[in-house]
Formats: C-alpha cells, structure tokens, sequence
C-alpha cells in the first residue's frame, strides 16, 4: 500500500528516490479515474519542497501589511468601524419578542424610520428600548405579517410608510424573516464572533467596501444600451442593537450628499422596467389589502398600531407625491385598516429639520427629532389611558 | 458548518489544538468523531441522527456480509444496507419530486390527484455520506475490501469532517487504513495544507462569489431576455462559478486533511483542459466519475456485453447521476446530454480508431468540449426547461430584440477569469499542483499566498454556502 501523509515527509523522500526525475515527473499521481474496478488505495499527498516555515511568515507579513494599508485607506476615507446590518443581526432583536419582551414596542419601517428614530433617546423618554426591527429600502409588510402571527408579540408596533416602498411592495433586503426561521447554530455563533471580534475593529468590514464591490464602481465604460445605475452608497451607522443613524459624512461631506442624491435621483425618472399604471395601482391595492388583514390580526390580540409617515423634502417629496399621492395611497391605508396615521406634514414641529439627501433626518438633529417624534405619539395616540380599538386613542390629526 | 466562516475558523483551530495535544490515538480519533458530528450538527442538530443510522446500518451489514455463508445470505446484506441508504435519499431527496411526478402522471391519465407538500428540508450533503457509506458495504460484498476493524474506525470513516458534506467520497480503503495508525501533520504538511486551504477559499469566496455568481444570477435568476453576448457570458461564469466553488470546496477539504495528517484524493485535475468527455470526466468531480464507473456502470455490464449494452450502460449512468445531483428533470437533461455527447465520443473512437490530432486540432477540439459542456451547464443551471431554453436562444442567437443586460464590468471580470481559468487549465493538464508550487520561486509562492489571503479577507464573503451542499 503506498505510503499516505504520515512518513515523515514523502516529499523528501521522494526528492531522495527519485532525483533523477524532472519535478513534473516528481508528483505525477494517478487518481481513482485511472484505477478502475478495484478497491482504491490510501492516496498520497506530496508537500512540495520548499522552504515552507520562511514562506509562510513573509505572507503573514505581507497579509498583515496589505491589510493594515486598506483599513488605513478606509479611514483616512472617513470610515468607522461599525456593527454590520445582517441578516444575523436583525435575527437576535427579532427573537427578543420569543424571549419575553413580547409586549415591547417595536419600530417596523424602512430606511427613515431605521435611520431617523434613536432608540437611546426613546428608552430615555418611554423607559423601554424599542426593537428595531426596520429594513432599508424594504417595505414592512412581510415583517409585519410576521408579528401578527406571533402570538407572542402583544406589543406596540410603529410601522414607518415609505410611499415608494410600501405600496410598490419593494423589498431590498427580502430574506430576513426566511433567515431567521432557518437560522443555524453555525451562523449564529459566526454572527456572535463577528460582531465581537471583528465588526468593532474594522472599518473595511462592511459590504460598501467589499474589494468586488470597490473594483465595480470604478469608471467603467459605459455599455451602449445599458443605462448607467449607481447602486446606493453607504449610508448609515449601525449598533449592535440595531440603533442607527444617517452617516455623518452624508451631512458634512459636500462630494458624497451629491453624490447620495445623484443616486435617488436615477429613480424619479420613468424607466422601461417600470410596470404599467394599472399594474402598480393593482400591486398597491394588494399591498394595501394585506396589511390591513395583518393589522385585524394585531388588533384582535391589543397591538397597537401606528403609521408614520416620515418627513422627505426636495425631489423626493415631489417624486413620492407623484407617484403616491397621499389622498389615495396613505389615506386609502389608514381607511382600509383602520388604525390611525401620523403624517409628518400636520405637524410643524416635524419639519424643518436638515435632510442631507431629501429622505432622512440629519445625525446631528436625530436626537431632538426623536424626542419631539416620541412626544407627539405620547400625546396624540399612545396616552396611558388610550381605550379606543386595537389600544389606540383616536388621532386628534 | 461551511468552510468559508468564522465559526469555521474557531472551529478548525481548536481541532487542530486539540489534534496536538498528546492524548492516545484512540482519545484523538474520539475526538476527531465529536468534532465532525459538531460540524454537522452546525446546520440542523437532528439530522446526526441520520449520520448516526447510515453508519450503523452499514457497519451491521459489513458484518453479516463476512459472516454470512450462503451467497443468498450475502445478497441479502448487501440489499440491506443498500436499500437502506437509497430508502433515506429517497425520502428526503426524491420523496416530494417524485410525488409530484406522480401527480402529474395522474392529471394526464386525466385522473384528478393532488399529493400534498411535505417541505422537507434536505439533510446537508446527504448524498455524498450516502455514495461514501454505500461504497463500503459494496467494497465488502465484491471482495474489495476487508471490513474495518473497529466501529469508532468505521464511524470516523462516514463522518470525517472535511470529506463529509461535499466530499471528495471517499472509499473505506482510502481512509480506514489511515486510522489504524496515529497521525499527526508534520510541520510542513501544515504550512502546505493551510496553502492549499487558502487556495480553496480564494476559489470560492473571490472568484465564486463575490465575481462569478453576480454575472450568472442576472442571466439566470431573472425574467429579461438575454442576447448572445449577456447568454454566453452568464453561462461562462456559471462554468467558471460551479468549478471554482466545488474545487475550491475540494481544495479546502484536502488542506483541512493535510493539516490533520491526513490524505484525501484529488477531485478535479483542470476539467475545461479537457479533450473530449471521456477525459472530461477523468478530471471534474473525478470521486463521483469514479464512483458510478465502479458501482453503476460496471454492474451494469460497463463495456463488456457488446456496443448496444455499453451505450444503455452508458446512458443509464449519466441519467442517473444527472439525478443525483438533483431532484429536477433539468439535472436528468444535464445528465443525459453528457451521455449521448459520451456515446457520440465512443461510436467516433471506433470509427476513426486510428486518428490523432495534431496540435492545433487538439486545441481546437478541447475548445469544443469546453463549449459543449457549456451547453450543459445550462440545464444545470436553469431552475426550469422554459428557462434553460431561454439562455439556450440567446446563446444561438434566436433573441430578437434582447437588451443588454451585463454592465461592463461584469463582461470584463467574466473575460478575465474565465481566459485565466483556461489558459491554467491548459498549462496545467498533464500536471499537478504540487509539481507547479515546487517549480515556482519561493518569493513568488509567498506573494501569491499572502495575495489571495488579502484577497479573501476584502471580498467580505457572506459565508454563502457551496452549490454542491445541496446535492
């Protein structure tokens, strides 16, 4: 039976055996394609000869320092270390619900309400951590069926309405529920080792600054044929509890908001992949349809539920009133579910605040948006003493 | 667990440490057992329970095949423990296809029957450790093999953590024996085998993943119609992505091994360097080729009963392990494509049994093996025949009034890989890897190294499990 791995090094003694051989020659082996029919012996596995110990410290050393130059490269950029938005991540905040915080408030939108309400500020006021269970660039709906079979979940739930989202049925980051049934044991002790030993301490580690992702926003030539997209850059800073905010260089670095609203922009023109009028009125409705049966099922348990309707300004606000206009869309929601709506533009004391690229409130305003956000729905449908159905006072607006 | 993670990571070095600690070899193959069923039991706990019946039932049936006299009784055992092996496939790969088949059978004899929908979840890597615990039973029963000598031998044999999932399938005599003896990597082994898994990964994470799935997944995983060039270039890719990711997985396995002081045998030996299919087959997926030749083929009569049962031979194996890949009649085309190409290959051998091609011919005719197993790869890939059709048209150019689809990035990274991928192939088709790192300057094997170590760590991959987990 040849010999295996374990003589002491078969690639000297096949260095010694055979020096007359040419090095092809040296490890030339054959493989179970060449023996047929018979019982396949033990293989062998030659080490080629080479100073191995010295190779493997100089590419320790060369890996240590290429990676020390691209974290350095990333900084000098403007980027932090951050805990990443994964699908891990969302998985550990929605089984907060499982694990007895079922009477939580959970906060169930997309970017802007991910990005605008701070949960800090919100415990400091309401006593409690809401969950944040947002999704940028995702419409709620799913998530929100989800909870409403949650038996369990006896909470409060904010739900954030993006017009061009929600109604549209878009969903960015479509597998997080899916994820986090089928969850290993395996990801979730590499979600643990990540955001503890990893995430903290790299700035490269996030997926803006992924070397294909990197390499594919270089200035390609363009296809003929092929309208140029820009993919949406970064855009936030996330917690380990999925606290988040508007990334800082969005507000302060002039290149990269024009750049973020360059990227909206690509999307308030009509383009041939759009569905027809009818088809998106259709879908709307569906959408519609859905999340007022979700609401029937949270209402029946005493969720309360709350739309928001965060602010936008700018090309956005025009594109959103173009599309959705609020008399059908958002009005058409709150009818057809019959739970009450907040709606940025009845209340002052919610405008005015700075929106870098027109769809999210300033990091350096969050705080003081959050807290006037919590004090309207304290006042206006969340009072102690709410009686009305599903838990709700009725809406003064 | 997959290899391409952090648990991994944690996971393999406390193995290792573990392995280094001067326990008896019996405490070190116990650990090596825990450690594999941990590693398994990473994606889905219950399912080791299966591990657990597959192994048992072999081992019983090894037993009573050396025991038993008569050759009906021998028979017997030997249809035990494969009835028991396919029955568990069966059930959990095949059950809901081919209830619905049935279904569909029905509705055409215009009989109105609706089978329910079980979801069954796929144990992971099921029909590797299936084909690996089969070859043993069937080892024993043709006189290959003698049975293994203990059952903690046997059992680490089956669940073996870097062959377990994917493989390469290993056979009792290429494993077993490794078992009687301690094993431990000697230094250079080590260093040798985290290269080799450093390769592997760069194959799956870099290449793979993070630059070869997005070009497929436009072409494939969406509802626009695809001209010549965005067809040829999703299907390129795809060619390059399900190498890259099951060599890779192949690579990382036999590293991972090697830094045990253990050897498992090559799976690929640079496929699209190939010159017809029968030599295609000598290099992809080379424990599998060899598997069905040994266990199928040959049973079956091979080439030994005249031209008609060779070809029914033939073409039986290749449907059948289109099947395996898969529960979808897509992996049966693939299958039998590569079938009637194999069959076509032979009837040319013997008509033309003295020809040989010069060496520009035989580059070219390589090229058309390449292209046509391309054309496979598209029923491989094509999660429906609609589809498959689809990337077929535009390849062919039939799709009229197709928009572009790849950005120009994709085109270019599509041309460079798969241009490097052939052009090493070719280099490398008479070679092995070891005989190539051996050759090259030292400085250079450092520089590449640590190169597709950076590479891996700024591809951030997202722990993507590999295409043939679910084979």
């Amino acid at each position: 039976m040849p010999s295996s791995t374990s003589s002491s090094d078969s690639a000297l003694a096949l260095t010694r055996g055979h020096a007359r051989k040419s090095t092809w020659d040296r490890y030339a082996r054959q493989t179970a394609a060449d023996r047929p029919g018979i019982a396949q012996p033990v293989p062998v596995r030659p080490v080629p000869a080479q100073p191995w110990g010295k190779i493997l410290a100089g590419a320790a050393l060369l890996l240590l320092l290429m990676l020390a130059g691209w974290e350095e490269y990333w900084r000098a950029y403007g980027v932090r270390p951050g805990i990443n938005n994964t699908y891990g991540l969302w998985a550990i905040q929605r089984r907060r619900i499982d694990a007895g915080e079922g009477d939580a408030t959970v906060l169930l939108g997309s970017s802007r309400l991910f990005f605008d309400v701070q949960l800090p500020v919100w415990e400091k006021l309401d006593g409690r951590r809401p969950i944040q269970l947002s999704f940028e660039g995702t419409s709620p709906l799913k998530a929100t069926e989800d909870l409403a079979a949650d038996a369990k979940f006896t909470g409060r739930l904010l739900i954030g309405i993006a017009p061009d989202l929600f109604f549209s049925g878009f969903e960015f980051r479509a597998g997080a529920i899916r994820y986090t049934r089928n969850e290993s044991p395996s990801e979730r002790i590499g979600q643990w080792l990540s955001m503890h030993l990893i995430e903290p301490y790299l700035a490269f580690d996030d997926t803006d600054y992924a070397l294909q992702t990197v390499l594919a926003r270089q200035s390609w030539p363009a296809r003929p044929g092929l309208p140029e997209h820009i993919r949406v850059r970064k855009l936030s800073m996330n917690e380990a509890d999925r606290n988040t905010h508007l990334w800082s260089k969005v507000e302060t670095d002039p290149e990269y908001r024009a750049l973020a609203r360059r990227i909206w922009l690509q999307n308030f023109d009509p383009s041939p992949d759009d569905p027809s009028p009818e088809a998106a009125l259709k879908t709307e409705k569906e959408q519609i349809e859905r999340m007022a049966k979700a609401v029937v099922q949270l209402h029946a348990r005493g969720v309360k539920v709350l739309f928001v309707r965060l602010p936008s300004n700018g090309p956005f606000l025009a594109f959103e009133n173009r599309s959705y206009p609020r008399a059908r869309s958002w009005n058409g929601l709150l009818a057809a579910t019959g739970a009450p709506g907040l709606y940025f533009e009845d209340y002052p004391e919610l405008e005015g605040y700075k929106l870098p690229e027109w769809s999210h409130v300033a990091p350096s305003q969050a705080d003081r948006f959050t807290a006037v956000l919590y004090g309207i729905i304290r006042r206006d449908f969340w009072r102690l003493d709410a009686a009305a159905p599903g838990g709700e006072a009725s809406p003064t607006h | 667990m997959v290899f391409n993670s952090l648990t991994f990571v944690v996971f393999f070095a406390c193995v290792l440490a573990l392995h280094s600690l001067p326990f008896s070899w019996t405490t070190k193959k116990i650990n090596l057992a825990v450690a594999s069923y941990l590693f398994y039991a990473a994606w889905n706990p219950p399912f080791v329970i299966l591990l657990w019946v597959s192994t048992v039932v072999d081992w019983y049936a090894a037993q009573g095949l050396v025991k038993a006299r008569r050759p009906a009784a021998r028979h017997a055992w030997m249809l035990l423990s494969v009835s028991a092996n396919l029955g568990m496939l069966g059930f959990f790969k095949y059950g809901q296809f081919l209830l619905d088949n049935f279904g569909s059978l029905m509705a055409a004899l215009g009989v109105a029957y609706h089978p329910a929908h079980y979801d069954i979840v796929l144990p992971v890597g099921i029909s590797f450790y299936t084909f690996a615990t089969m070859s043993y039973t069937l080892d024993v029963y043709l006189r290959r093999a003698a049975p293994a000598q203990n059952l903690l031998d046997y059992a680490l044999f089956v669940t073996f953590f870097p062959h377990l999932v994917a493989g390469p399938i290993m056979r009792p005599t290429e494993l077993v024996p490794q078992f009687a003896e301690p094993r431990r990597a000697n230094a250079q082994q080590l260093r040798f085998g985290l290269a080799l898994m450093t390769l592997g990964l760069f194959n799956k994470i870099v290449l793979a993943d993070s630059f070869l799935a997005g070009a497929a997944e436009r072409i494939y995983d969406s509802d626009k119609l695809p001209g010549t060039l965005d067809a040829w270039a999703g299907t390129l890719a795809f060619s390059g992505q399900i190498f890259c990711d099951f060599a890779g997985y192949s690579t990382t396995a036999i590293g991972a091994a090697l830094c045990l002081g253990f050897a498992m045998p090559d799976n690929f030996r640079f496929p699209y360097a190939a010159v017809g299919f029968s030599d295609f087959w000598r290099r992809w997926h080379i424990t599998l080729s060899s598997w069905l030749r040994d266990y199928l083929y040959i049973p079956l009569g091979g080439n030994r009963h005249g031209a008609r049962r060779t070809y029914a031979a033939l073409m039986t194996t290749m449907l059948l392990g289109g099947l395996w890949h898969g529960a979808n009649w897509t992996f049966v085309a693939w299958g039998g494509l590569h079938g009637v190409y194999l069959a076509i290959e032979r009837a040319l051998r013997a008509r033309f049994p003295n020809y040989r091609p010069g060496p520009l011919m035989f580059v070219a005719l390589g090229l058309l093996t390449y292209t046509l197993v391309n054309v496979t790869w598209v029923f491989f890939r094509a999660k429906t025949f609609g589809k498959a059709w689809l990337v077929l048209r535009g390849m062919f150019g039939q799709n009229a009034g197709a928009r572009p689809i790849l950005s120009t990035f994709n085109l270019v990274t599509v041309a460079v890989i798969i241009g490097g991928m052939l052009i090493t192939h070719w280099l490398m088709r008479g070679r092995t890897l070891e005989s190539m790192v051996a050759r090259a300057p030292a400085v250079a094997v450092c520089l590449v190294w640590a190169l597709m170590a950076f590479a891996i760590i700024a591809a951030q991959g997202a722990g993507n499990a590999f295409i043939y987990f679910q084979f």
